[in-house]
Order: C-alpha cells, then sequence, then structure tokens
C-alpha cells in the first residue's frame, strides 16, 4: 500500500556552534523548553500532520538520540506499516560511505522510501524549533502542481544576507535562488524543509550523485539543478514561529520565547498542536517554604528551595536554599547548590555548581554572552565562570573567562 | 519463559474499601483514585510488582470501572504490553453462576479460577489497592520461601486509623490485626476497635498458585466469599500462615480525612523521598507542558504536576496535571485535581476539588484541617 507522503528528517549534523552541548550529543537530541529535545517539534508536526512514516538520518553522536526515539512510542509512531525509522549510513555489497551531504543521505535511503512507493517526501531539518502543520504545505504544493516546493519565511532585509533566499514571481513560482548572497534580491529564506515529488527528487538525487563534482547538498546542488531544468518551483509562506537553534544565544533565546507564549508566537500550551516528548517518570515537582518561583517553567522532579526568575528548569533539577537561578536555561538533573548564583546562561544536564559558584552575569552594555556548562561538569565552590564561557571540564578553583 | 521456581502471577483487587471513601468512588474506584499530585493509587503496586520482575498481572474489577480502564489502558506505561502474560482486566462476568459483582475476594477468584489453573507460574501474589507502597514483592517472596510458608501476609506497625476505629461495621469492610508468634500468624482480629500500635494487615499475600486453587474451590463450592475471614482464618492451626512485616513508608486510605492527610505529608521531603525512593512510580502520561509560574505566582511547600498555570497564590497543597489558578487568587491547605479552575481573587482553605471542577473568580470556601470541603467532579462553583 502506498503512502501519499513520508518525511525524512536531517538529523546527522553534528551543531558545532553548540560544541560544550553537542560534544557527545546529536543536536536534534539537544534538550528544549523544560522537558523537549529539538526532535520532538518536527516529529510531532509530522504526527499533527498525519504523517505516519518518518526516517531519521543520523550519524554525528547517535546513541542519545536513537534511544530517546526508540520505538518512537511517545509521539505515537510505532506503527505496523511505517512508523519512526533512524537510518544511519550502512555497508553494502560495494563499500560503506558516510552521509557525504544532505542529499547523500536521501540518495543511499532510496530503497527505504521506495518501500513506501511514496507520491511525495518531505525533507525536514533537526535543528529547529518550528510548530507547522505540513498537511497545509502539502495542499499548496498540490494546488500549485509543483514538483518541489520550499518553506520560506520572510526576513527582515539587513539579515536576508544571512539565508538561502528564494526569489519568487507573483504566483509564489521560484525564478532564482541566492545562497547567502551580498545583495539580496528577495526577503524569502529557506527553511530548509522542502516537499518533492518523488520521482523528481529520485531522479535528482542519481544525477546528482553521479556528478562527482558535486557536494551532495539540496542548496548547493539539488535546488540549482532544479532551477537550470526549469522545475515547477513554489516557494510556501509560512508565517508562524521558526526558529534556527544553531548557535547558543539563539537556543537561549528560544528557551526564554517559551516563557512569553502571548508575544514569542512559541505556545506549549496549545491543545489543538501538541508537542509529544518521551517521560522521564519522575514525581511532581516539589516548591519548599521560603522559595521564590517567578515568571519560570517548572516540571517533574524539581525540587526548588532558593531563588528562580525567568528560567526554565528541566526534570529533576534541584535548587537549594540561598542559591539564585535567573535568566537560565537548566537542563535535566543538575544541582544548584546552596549561595550559588546562575545567571543568563545555559547549564546542561547532570551538572553540579557547588556552593557559592557564579556562573554567567546579566548583560552589561555590550557585553551579553550566555556562558554555557557542558553536561556532567562540576563547578567547584566559589569559582566564576564568566558571561561568555564555555565550559566543557570540571572547574575546581579560580575563574574562566 | 517462566522462570524457574520463583515466578509470580499477580492479582489486584481495586475495588476493595471502596465504602471507606464514597465521594472519592462516586465516578470511580479505589485504585483510580489520584494520589500525590500525579499518580493513580494502583500506580504504586503496579510499579511495585514491575520492579519486582512480575510481569503477569490481573486486576479484577468489581464496578465503576471505566476511570480504571481508562487509565490502565493497555497497560504500557508499566510495561506490561507482554506477548506472555502482561496486563489482564476481568470485569465481573455476569454469564456464569459465579458471576455479577463479587462480594468477596474469594468469590472474587472463584471467576478466575480457569485462568489461574491454566497459568504456569508457581506462586501468586494479591494486593489491594487502599494502602500506597513502593514495595519490594521479591523480599517478601523469599520470606515467604525461606520460611516455608504455605501463605504470607504483609503487615506494619501502625495505630489503626480513627476512621477505621469509628467505622459503622457493615459486611462489606473488613480489615485485620494480627498476633504472632514467631512470625506465624496465630490469630486474626477482625475490625478490632483497640487503640495503640498492632499488627496491621495490608492485605498483600503470597501464596503458592495449587494451594490458592484449592483453597479458592472448597470455598466456592462452600458458598463463602471473604479470603481472610473465610478461607485463612479456619485454616490458622493447620496450615503455615506467615507475617511479613513491612517497614518501609505506607500511605493508608481509610477515608477522606486519611486521604487528606496522606496527600499532604508527601510536602515533606523526608516522607517523599521514602515513598519513591525504592524505584519510579510509572502512571499514564499526558503530555502535558512543563508548569508555567507566571507574573504574579507567590508558591510556598507546594507539590505539583506538569500543564499548571500559576498566577496567584498557592500553599501547603498538593496540585494535580493542568491545573489553572488566575491572578490574585489564593489557594492554601488544598488537594486540587486534574483540571480544576480556580478563577482571578478565589480565596480558597481545606478544600479538596475534584477533576475539573471551577471556582469562580471572588469565590471564598473555607473547610477546616479535621473536615476539609470536599467538590465533586465537573461541578461549578
Amino acid at each position: 500500500m502506498a503512502k501519499e507522503m513520508i518525511a525524512m528528517l536531517l538529523a546527522g549534523g553534528q551543531g558545532s556552534r553548540l560544541y560544550a552541548l553537542t560534544e557527545k550529543l546529536a543536536k536534534p537530541a539537544v534538550p528544549f523548553g523544560g522537558k523537549y529535545r529539538i526532535i520532538d517539534f518536527p516529529l510531532s508536526n509530522c504526527v499533527n500532520s498525519g504523517i505516519d512514516t518518518v526516517g531519521i538520518l543520523t550519524q554525528y553522536q547517535p546513541l542519545e538520540l536513537n534511544e530517546y526515539i526508540g520505538n518512537g512510542q511517545p509521539w505515537d509512531l510505532d506503527r505496523l506499516y511505517g512508523g519512526v525509522h533512524v537510518l544511519p549510513p550502512y555497508q553494502k555489497a560495494h563499500g560503506s560511505d558516510w552521509y557525504k551531504g544532505t542529499a547523500n543521505a536521501i540518495y543511499q535511503n532510496i530503497s527505504f522510501i521506495e518501500r513506501y512507493d511514496p507520491k511525495y517526501v518531505i525533507i525536514l531539518s533537526g535543528d529547529q524549533i518550528c510548530k507547522q502543520d505540513y498537511s497545509d504545505f502539502l495542499e499548496f504544493h498540490k494546488a500549485k502542481n509543483a514538483e518541489f516546493s520550499v518553506a520560506v519565511m520572510e526576513v527582515p532585509w539587513e539579515e536576508a544576507p544571512r539565508f538561502g533566499l528564494m526569489v519568487a514571481d507573483e504566483n509564489d513560482k521560484i525564478t532564482e535562488f541566492q545562497e547567502k548572497p551580498k545583495n539580496p534580491k528577495s526577503n524569502l529564506a529557506s527553511m530548509g524543509i522542502y516537499i518533492f515529488n518523488w520521482d523528481i527528487l529520485k531522479k535528482y538525487l542519481q544525477e546528482d550523485e553521479a556528478d562527482p563534482k558535486s557536494k551532495n547538498d539540496f542548496g548547493n546542488n539539488i535546488i540549482p539543478n532544479l532551477l537550470r531544468d526549469k522545475r515547477q518551483m513554489y516557494a510556501y509562506h509560512f508565517s508562524g514561529y521558526w526558529k534556527d537553534v544553531g548557535t547558543i544565544s539563539s537556543l537561549w533565546e528560544a528557551n526564554m520565547e517559551v516563557l512569553d507564549p502571548e508575544h514569542s508566537g512559541i505556545n506549549l500550551f496549545d491543545e489543538n498542536w501538541k508537542i509529544y516528548s518521551r517521560n522521564a517518570g519522575m514525581t511532581g515537582h516539589k516548591i519548599n517554604a521560603g522559595a521564590i518561583v517567578e515568571n519560570s517553567m517548572v516540571t517533574d522532579g524539581c525540587r526548588i528551595k532558593g531563588t528562580v526568575k525567568h528560567s526554565v528548569l528541566f526534570g529533576g533539577v534541584k535548587v537549594e536554599a540561598g542559591a539564585v537561578v535567573e535568566d537560565a536555561v537548566i537542563m535535566g538533573g543538575t544541582t544548584v547548590k546552596s549561595g550559588a548564583v546562575v545567571r543568563h546562561c545555559i547549564v546542561a544536564e547532570n551538572v553540579t555548581i557547588c556552593e557559592n559558584a557564579v556562573v554567567g552575569a546579566m548583560p552589561e552594555g555590550d557585553e551579553n554572552g550566555v556562558a554555557t556548562i557542558g553536561s556532567g561538569v562540576t563547578i567547584g565552590e566559589n569559582v566564576v565562570i564568566g558571561p561568555n564561557a564555555m565550559v566543557n571540564n570540571n572547574v575546581e578553583g579560580g575563574e574562566v573567562e | 519463559m517462566i522462570k524457574s521456581s520463583t515466578s509470580v502471577v499477580g492479582i489486584i483487587f481495586p475495588n476493595s474499601y471502596d465504602a471507606l471513601v464514597p465521594e472519592l468512588v462516586n465516578v470511580r474506584l479505589m485504585a483510580s483514585i489520584p494520589f500525590a499530585s500525579r499518580y493513580r493509587i494502583i500506580d504504586f503496586v503496579l510499579s511495585s510488582m514491575t520492579h519486582s520482575g512480575i510481569d503477569n498481572i490481573s486486576v479484577i474489577v468489581n464496578k465503576n470501572y471505566h476511570s480504571l480502564m481508562d487509565h490502565l489502558g493497555s497497560g504500557r506505561e508499566w510495561d506490561l504490553v507482554r506477548k506472555n502474560g502482561g496486563l489482564h482486566i476481568f470485569p465481573p462476568f455476569a454469564e456464569k453462576e459465579v458471576g455479577g459483582p463479587y462480594i468477596g475476594r474469594a468469590s472474587a477468584l472463584a471467576s478466575l479460577l480457569d485462568f489461574l489453573k491454566s497459568q504456569k507460574e508457581k506462586y501468586v501474589i494479591m494486593s489491594d489497592t487502599n494502602v500506597v507502597v513502593n514495595f519490594d514483592f521479591n523480599a517478601m517472596l523469599q520470606a515467604h520461601i525461606d520460611n516455608d510458608a504455605d501463605i504470607t501476609i504483609a503487615y506494619n506497625e501502625q495505630k489503626l486509623p480513627e476512621e477505621l476505629l469509628n467505622y459503622q461495621t457493615s459486611d462489606r469492610i473488613f480489615y485485620y490485626t494480627f498476633d504472632l508468634e514467631q512470625g506465624r500468624i496465630r490469630k486474626v482480629y477482625i475490625n478490632p476497635k483497640t487503640d495503640g500500635v498492632q499488627n496491621t494487615s495490608m492485605s498483600i499475600f503470597v501464596i503458592g498458585r495449587e494451594l490458592l486453587i484449592e483453597l479458592i474451590s472448597n470455598a466456592y463450592t462452600q458458598g463463602r466469599s471473604f479470603f481472610m475471614r473465610d478461607v485463612i482464618m479456619p485454616q490458622l492451626g493447620k496450615l503455615n500462615v506467615q507475617g511479613y512485616k513491612y517497614t518501609g513508608y505506607v500511605a493508608r486510605i481509610s477515608g477522606m480525612k486519611s486521604y487528606f492527610e496522606e496527600n499532604m505529608k508527601l510536602l515533606d521531603d523526608y516522607n517523599l523521598d521514602a515513598l519513591f525512593s525504592a524505584g519510579p512510580i510509572y502512571t499514564k502520561i499526558r503530555g502535558d507542558n512543563p508548569t508555567h509560574y507566571k507574573d504574579g505566582a507567590k508558591v510556598q511547600n507546594v507539590m505539583m504536576a506538569d500543564g499548571c498555570v500559576i498566577e496567584g497564590e498557592v500553599e501547603n497543597s498538593v496540585i494535580f496535571r493542568g491545573v489553572k489558578v488566575g491572578k490574585g487568587a489564593k489557594i492554601k491547605n488544598c488537594i486540587l485535581m486534574q483540571d480544576t479552575v480556580v478563577e482571578a481573587g478565589a480565596n480558597v482553605e481545606y478544600l479538596i476539588t475534584d477533576k475539573n471542577v471551577t471556582i469562580t473568580a471572588g469565590k471564598e470556601m473555607k473547610g477546616t484541617d479535621t473536615f476539609p470541603v470536599y467538590i465533586e467532579k465537573f461541578k461549578v462553583v
């Protein structure tokens, strides 16, 4: 039985700009928003959009991501036919290859896609926070009789040179593609979310693979080739919440936006578009007498005796009496001990911040760095971690800039 | 695969002691009463069984079991979707002569005789759901084997709850205390009114499967209904019935007052750790987002689940999933069950709200510590 559309989710990226968080973790597995991981968003979007077959292309540090996905049950993707499949590179009769680029990753899994005989394939990216109805996107693709459609966001013109831009006519038909141009002709940034007719995608993947000079990348190769051949290419305007969380500051910002859904547009309380995640099975959280909790997200397993302001706390975080957490993202299992002050920073999982240590600082003038502490690290007593620091090893004493 | 000589079938009686909490079981049964901000009482015994390696569990329901069926689903959250064994729910079998709602444990088991005969496990462990514990069934089974016992019954040393002492005895509610001699139960007291610390039965039994089948078959032909009173007590001289002293944390729900108190006791970290440190307790996942404390929230000494939005003041309270507390609302010494809404400016104390209750804006309601006010499901006050 053929599927109308299946999803291929690119989750192999290293996320090197998130270094301290992704040293042992694929970027899509990075925790977000109190009880989610980045990949929960595209996976939940798929299920909410009626897509029940998802291939996840992994390559970099897949262990934790694989375990997290498991059989896909938390996203209702444990299906008899279809469901979620983790697709790492594999050995073939004639040797084996790492995924050389985004297009090559899909090319190497043509046989997976063919099993479902889909009419359309949607290519998703595992490093964005976005709530999007892919079925609306597919409606658009069909209505335009397109062979390729790309989701685009209008960005401010001054920021446009940072993006891959689609130049489109009044019918949304794409006439030109500019990859990070100095002189942008458009402010329609590609979100890296594509719908292809499968026969077209397959043909171009095969041609691309045959070209030894190709970088095997959608942006660099496949899309320019489609343009060259004057294929039916359309830009689909998306206006909801979308954030590429490729940097520490954008990841921090996106977490803070969760605290202000009325203005930011990222509402995790939306009953009509739930974001699903794997549950850690901890008790309800506790806020003790003497604690202060203001404008924050708190979830199961947290124990709060100190002060927490404008912060996002993940499962099992402990904030001891006399500790202060402000404008911070504190991931699961971390302990902030008595007298420690943690501000304007991201602290990864299972970190211990010892007595009277100081991590990060509120922005002053131009200085608005987001300090980052990698997972499993211990920050010793009285240690001071500066606002621009990225710490990935235990710090026993002194200051880190 | 059935493992050697130590494998166990678990049987849970979710309706026992319903009559003690008539308000809470109006639309449910004892097992599905919400407890400790995100659980139902049955989660504790089910998770304990899972942790002890018991993966063939039968729940014999009697009445009002829709909420329990909804909660348990296929048993996935407790890792009980198994090819062999797993979770079975036995509703009353209305067609046979043993059918209809049962009145005692023995008559309930009579309807299960064919099932019990077809199982391969050597032992059966039975439990009610009025006692909240994080129980190590393996330790109890080991004691049963070491003592060469026919039947082992768990007890804890505690004072009988006031509610049991004051309970107007009916033929449906029995509680038991024991006299022991070197661990062997020599005398059983039914519904005693004695004050002071006693060996109080937790109604958790270990028994050989073959022996249980034999005892229940006999009881059935003789028309006996109550396992403890009619089956075990007459056999105390003949069978080696051992007591197993449980020293872990026990929350015994014997009425509205103890329900309120046992929830509140968990606000003390010492008690919370004592109950939960033995292993995680699993429950149905709702997929709530984290709880959001907004500007104006002031929270002291609370246990709270996910999915809540708090804009008011909450003190000394246990708050379940999805509760909304509006601006300026004041909540003190309350248990607010799932999806309760307390609108702006309301002021409540010593209140137990059932699911989906709404306290309208500006409303004032106060119970007392000895008599918390209970508001039933879906009520708008």
